[in-house]
C-alpha cells in the first residue's frame, strides 16, 4: 500500500512525431533542387519546385483545422506569404525542428535542406511565377477528425480552460477520469488539445493514484502548473512518452509496447498554451485505441537531471549544468527528451561507451522551450552496461537572451514554475533481458538511477522514496525504513512519505512509529484512503478495534470498491461485537472480489461463532 | 528606416499624379477615381481629413498574421486610454479580405476601432510601413512623426519576451500629444510581410 511519488518524467511518452507516413507518399515528387549560383538562375516555378516542397514540409500543418495559422495548400495561399516563407525558412525558424544534424538520425526529422531553401528565397525573388499547371502535383489529402479512425474511447475534459486573450505563456493541467471498467491495453491515444493554434505542446501523464484530482478546486476544474509530480505505484514505471505537438500525428505503439490503463486511472493532459490576442475557450479531448495484445516488452524512462546545481548568477551567459548516469545493464535508446525553459541555451546529450567510443545522442545548439519535443530514434541506439550517458546543458541567465522572464536578470534556481529553471534529460530504454530472470533489468536500473539522484543531492525527496519503495519491494525492510525516514526528514509533513513509512513500519511489527506517522500522513491528507486503511489495521494490530474501526469506515466510504477494506471492517466490527453488521461487509467484500480470502476466511469464522453464541 | 518628416500636401500631390495614369483601368464602379482607402460600408475614407486638428494612429493589421493578432489587447488598451485625442485606425492592406471577413475578425478579436481597406496600399506608402502589426503616427499637423513597431515584445518570429520593454508606439503618441520631436529611429515591426500582399 505504499505509492511512490515519481516526477512528470516518469510518464508521458511520445507522440512526437511529425509527419513520416506523409512524407513517404510524397517521396517520389518531381522537386528538383534549383543550383545555388545566381547568374544563370533557371526558373523556379510554384507548380513544380515549390508546390512538392510546401506540401510535404508545411501543409501537414498549414491546413484548416490544423496548427499553423494559414493554410498553405494553394499557390495563392503561398504567394500571399511568399516573403515570410523565405525569411522564416532562411532562418531554420520554420519548419520548427530543433536538434541539429548528428550521427543517429530521429524517426520525423522535419527540416528543409539549404538547397529547398534556397530554391523557395529564388522563388520570390523572381516574381514568384505559378508555372505550368501540368507540373503541380496532387493537394495532399489530410484525415479530418481522428487521425487513427474512431477511437475506442472518447473522453473529454470536463470543464474548458479559458485562456486570456493576452500575457505571458499559460500552462493547464485537464484531469480525465478514464470510464474503464476493468485493466485495457492501450496502443494509442490521440490527444485533440483543442484550438491547435494555441497549443504549444501537450503531455499525457498517467495518474493512477488520482494526484491530480487532489489539486483541483472542484473536480474536473483542471489546474494550473508547468510541471507536475504524479505518484504512481512503485516499479511499474510508465514507460510511453505521451506528447503532442503541432503537427505530430499520433503514435501507434508497436505490439508487444502496450500502456497498461487500469480501473480509476486518470489521465492528466499538461498543456502549455499561447495567448491569441482573444480570449478562447479550450476543452480538449482524448481519444483511446485499445489493443488485446498486453504489454511483453517494458521499456521504461531514464531521468538524468542535477537540479542542485542549477544556481545561476544574473548575468551569467553560459552556466553548464552536467550529469553522467552509467548504465548497470544492456539497454536500447528508443527515444529522448530534453527538457530546460526559458534560460537554456545550448542542451547536448552524450553516450560514452565502454571502449571510449562517443555517440551524440542529441544536440539542440539554439533551444527554444516553445517548440520541446520527444525524440524518436529512427533506430533503437544500443548500450551496452557500462555506458555513460552524460548531460550537458547551458543556460543564459543575461539581459541578452530576450527570453528571460526575469529582466533585470536575477538569480535563478530549480523549480517547477516558468520564472525557474530545469535541467532534465529524459531517455526510454529498453533494458536487455538477463539471463537471470530474477533479475529485472529495470529494477537495476531504477536502483541505480536511485542511489545516483542521491549521491547529487542527498536532499532528493523523490530518489530516498523511489529507492526505499524498490528495496521494499526486495523485502528489504530495514532500508526501506531508513530511506522512507530520510524521504519524511527531508518533507515532515509529506503525507505520501508518512503514509509509506507508516506502512513499512506497521510490515516490520514497529506498531508505535507506524502509527505516529499514519497520524501524520492523515493530518496534511484527511481522506487518504491508503493512510486509513494502514492506520487500521496498525491500531488493530495494538488491539485498539474502536480506534481501527473509525479508521476502516473512513477507508471504505472513501472507496467503496476496495475488497480489503470491506474486509477488515468486517473484521473490526466483528472484533468489536457487532457481528451483525460484520456479516455484512464480509459479504459486501466478497461481491467486490469472490476470491477475497480474508472475506471468506472471516465469514466462515462468523458463522462458527454465530453457531457457538447465537445473537 | 529613418524617421523622416515628409510635409504631407506634396506626398498627396504625388500620389494623385500616379493616380491618374491609373485611373482609366479602374473599374468605373469601383468607390473612387483615385487610389484610396475604404471603410467597411466600401466608401473612401482618408483618415487624416477625417481627424483633422487630431493626431492619428494607424495600425496596420491583416486577419491571418499572428503577431498582429496577439497585439489586439495592447491596441485596444492604448486606443480607449487616448479616446478622445488621438484617432485609431485599424488598417487591412489586403486585397482580398472581404469587408465582411474584416468585421468578424474585428468582433472575434475585441476590437471597438474604425477599420478602414488600404487593398491599393496608399495608407500604406503613406505611412511607410512594411509588416503587419506595425504603426505610423500623424501628429495633429498631420505630419508623419513615426512609423514602425509597436513595442519589443517579438524580437524575431517565434522569439518573444515575456513582457515589452520599451514601448515605441506608447512613446510616439505622448511625443504628438505633447508636440515634441521623437529623437531615436524606428524600428520595423516582426510578424508579416505587407509586400506579399501585392
Amino acid at each position: 500500500m505504499t505509492r511512490a511519488p515519481q516526477t512528470l518524467s516518469g510518464f508521458f511518452l511520445v507522440l512526437a512525431v511529425a509527419s513520416a507516413g506523409f512524407a513517404a507518399r510524397h517521396a517520389a515528387a518531381t522537386w528538383q533542387p534549383a543550383p545555388a549560383s545566381a547568374a544563370a538562375q533557371p526558373q523556379v516555378t510554384f507548380n513544380r519546385d515549390i508546390a512538392p516542397m510546401v506540401f510535404r514540409n508545411c501543409a501537414p500543418c498549414h491546413h484548416p483545422g490544423e496548427a499553423g495559422p494559414f493554410p498553405l495548400l494553394t499557390y495563392s495561399d503561398v504567394k500571399s506569404h511568399g516573403r515570410q516563407i523565405a525569411f522564416v525558412t532562411s532562418k531554420h525558424i520554420m519548419p520548427p525542428w530543433l536538434p541539429d544534424r548528428g550521427e543517429l538520425k530521429f524517426a520525423d526529422e522535419l527540416r528543409l535542406s539549404e538547397e529547398e531553401i534556397s530554391t523557395m528565397q529564388t522563388w520570390v525573388d523572381q516574381g514568384e511565377i505559378e508555372g505550368n499547371p501540368s507540373d503541380l502535383p496532387p493537394q495532399p489529402a489530410f484525415t479530418a477528425g481522428w487521425q487513427l479512425g474512431k477511437p475506442d474511447v472518447i473522453i473529454r475534459a470536463e470543464k474548458p480552460y479559458l485562456l486570456p486573450a493576452s500575457g505571458s505563456d499559460s500552462y493547464w493541467n485537464f484531469v480525465f477520469r478514464t470510464p474503464v471498467h476493468r485493466s485495457r491495453w492501450l496502443k494509442a491515444i490521440e490527444i485533440r488539445p483543442g484550438d491547435k493554434r494555441l497549443v504549444h505542446h501537450a503531455n499525457v501523464l498517467v495518474d493512477r493514484e488520482e494526484s491530480g484530482r487532489r489539486l483541483e478546486k472542484e473536480p474536473g476544474a483542471g489546474f494550473g502548473g508547468m510541471e507536475l509530480i504524479i505518484e504512481s505505484e512503485a516499479f511499474d514505471p510508465d514507460s510511453h512518452f505521451l506528447f503532442w505537438k503541432p503537427g505530430s500525428p499520433p503514435y501507434v505503439e508497436p505490439d508487444g509496447m502496450a500502456l497498461r490503463l487500469d480501473k480509476n486511472t486518470d489521465l492528466v493532459l499538461n498543456t502549455h498554451f499561447q495567448s491569441s490576442g482573444k480570449p478562447e475557450l479550450i476543452q480538449p479531448t482524448l481519444g483511446l485505441y485499445f489493443t488485446d495484445k498486453p504489454a511483453t516488452m517494458h521499456p521504461m524512462l531514464l531521468q538524468l537531471d542535477n537540479d542542485r546545481k542549477l544556481d545561476i548568477p544574473p548575468g551569467e551567459k553560459n552556466f553548464l549544468v552536467s550529469d553522467d548516469f552509467t548504465l548497470p545493464v544492456d539497454a536500447s535508446v528508443l527515444a529522448i527528451y530534453p527538457h530546460a525553459h526559458y534560460l537554456g541555451k545550448d542542451l547536448l546529450a552524450l553516450a560514452t561507451l565502454p571502449d571510449g567510443t562517443k555517440k551524440t545522442l542529441i544536440h539542440i545548439g539554439s533551444w527554444d522551450l516553445n517548440w520541446q519535443a520527444v525524440y524518436r530514434y529512427q533506430e533503437p541506439v544500443d548500450l551496452p552496461a557500462g555506458t555513460t550517458i552524460s548531460m550537458r546543458f547551458t543556460y543564459d541567465n543575461s539581459a541578452d537572451n530576450i527570453r528571460n522572464p526575469n529582466q533585470p536578470p536575477k538569480r535563478v534556481l530549480a523549480g517547477n514554475r516558468a520564472s525557474d529553471e530545469m535541467a532534465h534529460l529524459w531517455l526510454q530504454v529498453l533494458p536487455r533481458e538477463s539471463a537471470d530472470a530474477t533479475l529485472d533489468p529495470r529494477l537495476q536500473i531504477q536502483e541505480a538511477l536511485s542511489l545516483h539522484h542521491i549521491q547529487n543531492d542527498p536532499e532528493d525527496f523523490e530518489a530516498h522514496y523511489n529507492l526505499a519503495a524498490l528495496l521494499q519491494l526486495k523485502g528489504e525492510m530495514s532500508g526501506a525504513v531508513l530511506q522512507f525516514s530520510e524521504a519524511v526528514r527531508i518533507r515532515p509533513e509529506d503525507s505520501t512519505a508518512n503514509n509509506a513509512l507508516g506502512a513499512v513500519l506497521l510490515a516490520s511489527g514497529r506498531l508505535d512509529g507506524a502509527i505516529v506517522h499514519l497520524n501524520t500522513a492523515l493530518k496534511g491528507r484527511p481522506d487518504y484512503f491508503d493512510a486509513h486503511y494502514n492506520l487500521g489495521n496498525a491500531l488493530a494490530a495494538q488491539g485498539d478495534f474502536p480506534g481501527a474501526l473509525l479508521h476502516f469506515r473512513a477507508a471504505v466510504r472513501l472507496n467503496p470498491q476496495d475488497a480489503m477494506a470491506e474486509a477488515n471492517l468486517g473484521s473490526a466490527l466483528a472484533e468489536t461485537g457487532n457481528l451483525k453488521e460484520a456479516r455484512l461487509h464480509f459479504e459486501r467484500a466478497l461481491q467486490i472480489d469472490p476470491k477475497n480470502e480474508l472475506a471468506r476466511e472471516n465469514l466462515e469464522q462468523l458463522n462458527r461463532d454465530s453457531h457457538d453464541h447465537p445473537n | 528606416m529613418g524617421r523622416r518628416r515628409y510635409s504631407f500636401g506634396v506626398v498627396r500631390l504625388l500620389l494623385v499624379v500616379i493616380v491618374a495614369a491609373w485611373s482609366a483601368s479602374l473599374d468605373a464602379a469601383s468607390c473612387a477615381a483615385q487610389k484610396t482607402a475604404f471603410d467597411l460600408a466600401g466608401n473612401p475614407v482618408d483618415p487624416l481629413k477625417t481627424a483633422a486638428g487630431k493626431v492619428v494612429v494607424m495600425v496596420f493589421v491583416r486577419t491571418d498574421c499572428p503577431v498582429s493578432n496577439r497585439y489586439a489587447p495592447v491596441i485596444q488598451r492604448l486606443s480607449a486610454a487616448h479616446a478622445g485625442k488621438v484617432m485609431f485606425w485599424l488598417v487591412y492592406p489586403s486585397k482580398t479580405e472581404s469587408a465582411e471577413v474584416i468585421r468578424k475578425h474585428e468582433r472575434a478579436y475585441g476590437y471597438k476601432l474604425p477599420a478602414l481597406r488600404d487593398p491599393q496600399h496608399v495608407l500604406v506608402k503613406e505611412s511607410q510601413v512594411q509588416i503587419t502589426p506595425e504603426v505610423a503616427v500623424f501628429d495633429a499637423g498631420q505630419h508623419l512623426i513615426y512609423h514602425g513597431r509597436i513595442d519589443d515584445l517579438y524580437e524575431d518570429i517565434g522569439r518573444a519576451r515575456s513582457a515589452a520593454t520599451t514601448h515605441e508606439l506608447e512613446d510616439a503618441i505622448a511625443a504628438a500629444l505633447g508636440g515634441k520631436s521623437l529623437a531615436a529611429d524606428a524600428t520595423h515591426g516582426v510578424g508579416c510581410y505587407i509586400s506579399d500582399l501585392e
